[in-house]
């Protein structure tokens, strides 16, 4: 039979690192987003097996700090599409300066050179991430979901949303649809 | 109405029919019996008359025998007694005769009787007169007396004979009264049996002269029908026939004959006479055909070839069901006919038919070719020259800009290549319906051209738009391209402002000199505030390849409005286009509301 | 560029030398740590997937008009495979028709893109096709309507 699954990643990760580091034995205090303190004895070998065991999960160990502030960076981000179902009052920029005590020159330095993308994009990208699960979900009309991701109009949602896929959000609802049907088949 | 429906039934017919006998013999007999009360007066009426005359006669004998008496007593003459014996004679024979005429009558009978008595007495005192009269010396006194007893008795007799002769007169007239109305009752009767007996039969007559009309005429139609069947036999070039399970037996009518190329009724009609004309290909499967039917009395149809003794082939189709004849017998009837004409023209259809198919294939081809696998050769153009731009560095203003020219030219080519590829699709395409709703399809080709909207910072309003029946992506086409013709022939220096609304059809409004309402067609109309153009040129517009604008600022192939009428005319409707220079153009666009 | 240490496996399968030319030199311009295989047809391309041993890459362009295996039939060969589900299929083609375009996403593929007519627009695309896709990786967006349309 067939099953429809909607899912939380933020949640689902959260539970594996969880029943990983049990697993595993290891001393763990879940932090703010994406950080966990882990007790300083564990083994090279104990730790390699977590990096492993996390990788298949598609979770990775970030390394540098860099990397950590950038993850931070994303994750700030995530949360501010996903979790707030109005997106804050005030500007991006100062939301995030605040949030993680930079500068949003800085921040926005740091992440450009080390992904492909601005801040700006990456946001614009998990909005229309956000608006594609909205659309699967038939639950809202896209005027509700460009209200829910703060567009002024749907014509500013579909707008963007085409300039990330290349397709309109009823285009993009359409395949969807039919690839649906066809692998049911 | 009804009474003539009566009438035409056979059993209403049949009950009048025995009424009326009934009646007639009903009154036959009333009248019978009156004729034999008739008869019966006539003679109580004549035998009282007689009685009546047979009296007046005897007392008249008596009367004469007294005068006769009288007179030889006065006269003593021998001759007035000479004859008296005779008298008596005929006297008797009276009373005879009044007894016959009174054996019937007891009464009369006993009066009778006692006349006889009376006239016997009388004649005893005649005798005893006679013989007092004849003495030599006649007694006065005692011929007196026997005078007046005489006189007695005669009188007497003579009231007694009134008397009866009264009684007779009153029985007469009595009589007589009632044979008058015995007579008027039998003169009725006869009458109304001869009145009922004349309608009857006037109606029996008519009836009968109906029924035989009516058999006449069927007659003589089905002699017409038979005649014009053997004559639409010929003139349709079928031959009917026949064949009787029960007996065995086949008929075949001229035309068969005549279907096979031979004189009508050259053989006689049996399996083996097709068995000599038909195709001997075709024999086995048609008889088979046949004998398979016979077993399941079910109707059968086949085709199969004849070979004329002339050497033709003739295309045959022959069909029989079965029915049952007047005396019961199964019967399977059928027609054969001369269908050469029509199969060789369905075959030489066939071949068009494939011959068409072909060079549409070719056709659908070369426009393939032609817009498609042009396109590739031309984009590699495009990249080696951007390639040469970008990479030869050493190359002459000069060339540079000739490579310009070039990349221009070819990115022409391009969007015309395009457009024609466009075009063509909407021409072959999947002539697939489904039910659209316009305004989801406006929503999308919106959202198709956001960017430039937005580019243009343009103004779109959308009034409520039908569902219609067509072919989705050809929808699309057709607004996505009125769309980008609004947004593209805008005022430099004005945003354009874009209106798609569902408009009633005005009661003036004609498509080709016919009026058109709205029972019949939705009217969607695209209108902006763009550059316009002259009316004069509105047929124009829609022409392949046209251009209006060929300001350089306006980039266009001349395709965009072709493919749109193109389209409109795919759905069964029609566009034009009102425009006045400097005030935009408005589109209207005519669908049919139910497409079959 | 890449902040992941491993190089971006790519593949082209496509039969026109020129493509496959412009294609190499454009990768080649964009400075990417890369490893570029290419395929002048679908069949090759296919054995060499279907090969246990072979590298599966990260992303894979794909032209649709190939003579003995055309690209959709190689999509439709790639989507049925659950080994190949975390490679991104590109395919790469002339043709701008909505249908055809609709089409390749509903069998499966992630990313659609109209061979550009000049080469800056060559790079620009692939820069912009390898940059969309290593942003599915790894923001963990979801890959079943990883959808990029260019």
């Amino acid at each position: 039979m067939k099953l429809y699954i909607n899912y939380d990643g933020i949640v689902a990760c959260r539970v594996i690192l969880q029943e990983t580091l049990e697993r595993l034995n290891i001393k763990y205090q879940l932090l703010d987003l994406g950080e966990i303190e882990i007790s300083d004895d564990v083994t090279e070998e104990t730790f390699a097996e977590l990096q492993a065991t996390l990788d298949r999960y598609s979770i990775h160990i970030v390394n540098n700090q860099k990397s950590q502030l950038i993850q931070k960076i994303k994750d700030t981000i995530v949360e501010m599409v996903y979790e707030k179902d109005k997106m804050p009052n005030t500007t991006i920029s100062h939301y995030l300066s605040e949030k993680l005590n930079f500068s949003y020159g800085h921040l926005a330095n740091i992440f450009s050179e080390n992904t492909f993308t601005s801040i700006e994009n990456f946001i614009i990208i998990q909005k229309v991430e956000r608006a594609k699960k909205l659309i699967i979900e038939e639950e809202l009309t896209l005027t509700e979901i460009s209200y829910k991701l703060n567009y002024s109009s749907v014509a500013y949602l579909s707008s963007q949303f085409k300039k990330v896929t290349g397709l309109t959000p009823s285009t993009f609802k359409r395949i969807v649809d039919k690839r649906r049907r066809l692998t049911n088949n | 109405m009804q009474f003539s429906g009566l009438y035409k039934n056979s059993q209403v017919f049949k009950i009048a029919l025995g009424s009326a006998i009934v009646v007639v013999c009903y009154i036959a007999s009333v009248f019978y019996t009156k004729m034999q009360e008739l008869n019966t007066s006539v003679e109580v009426i004549s035998t009282a008359n007689e009685t009546q005359l047979e009296l007046e006669k005897l007392l008249s004998i008596i009367s004469i025998y007294e005068t006769n008496l009288r007179n030889y007593i006065i006269t003593k003459d021998e001759s007035y007694i000479q004859n008296r014996f005779l008298k008596r004679g005929i006297i008797e024979l009276n009373i005879k005769r009044l007894k016959t005429l009174a054996s019937h009558n007891a009464i009369r009978n006993k009066d009778i009787v006692t006349l006889s008595n009376l006239i016997d007495e009388r004649f005893g005192l005649f005798r005893q007169t006679l013989t007092i009269a004849q003495a030599k010396k006649v007694n006065a006194d005692e011929l007196n007396e026997k005078l007046l007893q005489s006189g007695a008795s005669t009188e007497k007799m003579r009231e007694f004979v009134y008397k009866i002769i009264n009684r007779e007169d009153v029985s007469v007239r009595y009589h007589n009264l009632n044979h008058q109305f015995e007579l008027q009752d039998s003169i009725i009767s006869a009458f109304l049996l001869v009145i009922l007996s004349l309608l009857i039969l006037l109606l029996s007559y008519n009836k009968m002269r109906v029924d035989i009309y009516e058999l006449k005429k069927a007659n003589d139609e089905l002699k017409f029908l038979n005649y014009s069947f053997s004559n639409a036999e010929k003139i349709a070039g079928f031959g009917y026939w026949k064949y009787n399970l029960s007996t065995d037996k086949y008929t075949f009518s001229d035309n068969f004959y005549r279907l096979m190329g031979m004189d009508p009724d050259k053989q006689k009609p049996s399996a083996k006479v097709l068995g000599k004309y038909v195709h001997p290909d075709d024999y086995e499967s048609i008889m088979k055909t046949h004998y398979d039917s016979l077993k399941t009395l079910e109707d059968s149809t086949a085709m199969c070839r004849y070979v004329l003794p002339n050497g033709e082939i003739r295309y045959i189709m022959a069909v029989g069901s079965f029915t049952k004849n007047s005396k019961g017998h199964t019967v399977k009837i059928g027609v054969n006919y001369d269908i050469t004409e029509q199969f060789q023209k369905t075959l030489a259809l066939e071949e068009n038919n494939k011959e068409l198919k072909l060079i549409n294939a070719e056709l659908e081809s070369f426009n393939n070719i032609a817009s498609h696998d042009l396109q590739e050769p031309l984009r590699k153009i495009q990249l080696f020259i951007s390639r040469i731009e970008e990479r030869e560095k050493s190359l002459s203003d000069q060339g540079k800009e000739y490579f310009s020219k070039i990349r221009l030219a070819a990115n022409r080519m391009q969007t015309l290549l395009i457009d024609l590829l466009n075009y063509s699709r909407t021409v072959k395409g999947d002539k697939v319906f489904e039910k659209i709703d316009l305004n989801s399809t406006i929503a999308q080709v919106i959202q198709d051209l956001a960017q430039n909207i937005e580019d243009k910072k343009a103004e779109i309003s959308v009034g409520k738009l039908p569902t219609i029946m067509g072919i989705p992506f050809q929808m699309e086409q057709l607004f996505v391209n009125l769309i980008s013709n609004a947004l593209k022939y805008s005022k430099e220096d004005t945003a354009p402002v874009i209106s798609i609304t569902l408009e009633k059809i005005g009661t003036k409004e004609r498509y080709n000199a016919e009026p058109i309402n709205n029972e019949v067609f939705h009217k969607i109309v695209v209108s902006d505030n763009g550059i316009g153009f002259h009316q004069e040129y509105a047929d124009k517009v829609f022409l392949l390849f046209k251009r209006l604008e060929t300001d350089s600022k306006y980039t266009g192939t001349g395709l965009g409005l072709a493919i749109c009428k193109r389209i409109v005319d795919n759905h069964g409707g029609f566009i034009r286009v009102k425009a006045k220079p400097d005030r935009g153009a408005q589109f209207s666009i005519f669908l049919p509301k139910n497409i079959a | 560029m890449l902040t992941n240490d491993k190089p971006l496996r790519i593949l082209l399968a496509d039969d026109d030398e020129d493509d496959r030319t412009f294609f190499s030199e454009a990768i080649a311009e964009l400075k990417m740590t890369n490893q570029l295989t290419l395929f002048n047809d679908g069949k090759d391309l296919m054995e060499y997937l279907n090969d246990p041993e072979s590298d599966l890459p990260h992303i894979l362009f794909l032209d649709l008009n190939m003579p003995y295996k055309n690209g959709l039939d190689c999509l439709k060969e790639i989507r049925a495979n659950p080994r190949f589900k975390n490679v991104s299929v590109a395919i790469y083609s002339t043709s701008s028709s909505e249908k055809d375009i609709e089409d390749t996403f509903i069998e499966g593929a992630n990313i659609y893109i109209k061979k550009p007519n000049n080469f800056s627009e060559l790079k620009r695309v692939i820069k912009e096709v390898v940059h969309m896709n290593w942003q599915f990786h790894t923001s963990g967006l979801n890959k079943e309507t990883f959808f990029f349309s260019i």
